[in-house]
């Protein structure tokens, strides 16, 4: 039995995961730090992150998980770790919290029931049925750049993507489409001054979570007056115990399908780009074979760009991790770029193999009940789009250091260039 | 042997379904549905995978 300091005179790791500077900087300056923390002090308490959202005076700092299987055993016990008082590392206004993070901050019964309902599509016949719709976007988006010879990868083919996609699953028209996936941006990017052009945080997020209801509640409207076959229809249709889903549920989980769907596929498509760039002989590997590899390939491009960095959970109660007596209510981070680097599961993980096999990344979650939703779509999505860009424009390379985010949560491209030869076409021009 | 669900805890996350597609298969309908009614035995280990990944403990095998 460890002995039970309470949370205020618990000393703070030396190692420094709190301040904006260590998270404006790069993930290969963060592994350094995480890598000392992994072989010696794997569970460590730390101070509060230095730019929260809002000043929040119970705020006293976090445990901090960064091995595997450590993170593995967190997000697989539910019971003592809860998702539902937020699953960031930021106190967050509750008023956004109920707003705009739907069932992933919720915990059984209710989770159960709501994530139950949202199995029905996503399940892979579900997804087989729409990936004719995945590969058209891919080769519209692709069409859309091939006589440039130049782009902003992340504007012009990464966030394209996924934004087709999931507005399509979820029955977003065109006309709302560019507003929901620049508005998502928000959920992480509120502290970046190039999105925020002078707004208020608190508020700019406030703005966010407004534009992003103001259309749930549009299309509510229209899919109870004209059901269509999409995701908003199979809410507005839904019961759970007995009651239809109220509006600001199903905003609240519309908001989640947006930020959800938009910002984890564009950034693992903008690192993957830059991967293939940066190893070339992974991709020489990769192309002698692009359909029979390409599966493989797409899970080492997604444990390289781990798209979530982390994820909070709240102590129910007093309990142990790792010989650690964590007291109810502590923050519990886990550090998902940390455990995709642990070599005690990964052989040289500083290195891309796109060839890794088996590859244990926890990219998509631990195996908890909070498992990716969306991790077959995805797939089919970084499939795609890689599929495309790498027959049609097979000398297509990031130039110069991309731009990255200076978040905790998303492994933000903010801008990025990739160059290539234009693609020559046959008979007439579009 | 068969495989029993407690469809009380299981939330069709779809991790069983992942490691034995012809045994486990999230409907239409969301809910988790086996599609062996009696799972062959060189299957045990399939099984055991399933019962250890499942995120809610609500696998179990009979027999």
């Amino acid at each position: 039995m460890t002995a039970v300091i309470t949370r205020a005179e618990r000393p703070y790791d030396p190692a420094d995961i709190s301040s904006s500077e260590f998270w404006a900087g790069t993930a290969k300056d963060r592994e350094k730090v995480f890598a000392e923390l992994r072989a010696s002090r794997p569970i460590s308490w730390h101070r509060p992150v230095t730019n929260g959202m809002f000043a929040d005076p119970n705020d006293q700092g976090f445990w901090a998980v960064v091995r595997h299987a450590d993170l593995v055993e967190v997000t697989r016990r539910p019971g003592d770790f809860l998702s539902g008082q937020g699953i960031t590392f930021e106190s967050l206004p509750v008023e956004v919290l109920d707003a705009a993070q739907g069932f992933i901050a919720m915990d059984p019964p209710r989770h159960t029931k709501i994530r139950r309902l949202m199995a029905a599509a996503f399940t892979p016949k579900q997804l087989a049925r729409i990936d004719e719709h995945i590969v058209a976007n891919s080769r519209r988006i692709v069409d859309d750049i091939a006589a440039k010879g130049s782009v902003n990868f992340v504007t012009e083919v990464a966030a394209l993507i996924p934004m087709d996609n999931i507005c399509d699953m979820v029955g977003i028209p065109e006309e709302h489409r560019r507003t929901v996936a620049y508005e998502s941006q928000f959920a992480d990017g509120w502290r970046d001054p190039r999105l925020l052009q002078g707004a208020d945080p608190l508020a700019r997020v406030f703005q966010t979570v407004s534009t992003i209801h103001g259309i749930a509640h549009e299309l509510i409207a229209a899919r109870r007056s004209k059901p269509e076959n999409d995701l908003m229809t199979a809410l507005v249709q839904a019961e759970v115990d007995g009651e239809r889903l109220t509006d600001d549920d199903i905003s609240s989980i519309f908001a989640l399908l947006i930020i959800a769907g938009n910002d984890t596929t564009r950034q693992s498509i903008s690192h993957g780009m830059k991967a293939l760039s940066d190893f070339p002989e992974q991709r020489a590997w990769l192309m002698e074979d692009l359909d029979g590899r390409l599966p493989i390939a797409v899970e080492e491009i997604i444990r390289w760009a781990t798209p979530i960095m982390t994820f909070r959970r709240t102590a129910a109660h007093d309990t142990e991790l790792g010989g650690h007596h964590i007291t109810e209510g502590d923050k519990v981070i886990m550090f998902y770029s940390s455990a995709n680097m642990d070599t005690e599961v990964f052989d040289h993980p500083e290195q891309l193999n796109l060839s890794r096999s088996p590859n244990k990344h926890i990219a998509f979650g631990g195996g908890g009940i909070h498992h990716c939703l969306g991790a077959q779509l995805a797939r089919r999505q970084i499939s795609a789009i890689f599929r495309e860009l790498l027959t049609r424009l097979p000398d297509i390379h990031t130039v110069g250091e991309p731009e990255l985010g200076n978040g905790n949560f998303f492994h933000t491209v903010v801008s990025m260039t990739a160059e290539f030869t234009p693609e020559k076409r046959t008979g007439s021009t579009r | 042997m068969k495989i029993v669900v407690d469809k009380s805890r299981c939330s069709s996350i779809g991790l069983c379904e992942a490691t034995a597609t012809d045994i486990f298969q999230i409907g239409a309908d969301g809910a988790l549905h086996i599609l062996m009614a009696e799972v062959p035995e060189d299957r045990r280990t399939d099984l055991e995978q399933a019962c250890e990944n499942c995120p809610t403990q609500a696998l179990s095998i009979e027999g």
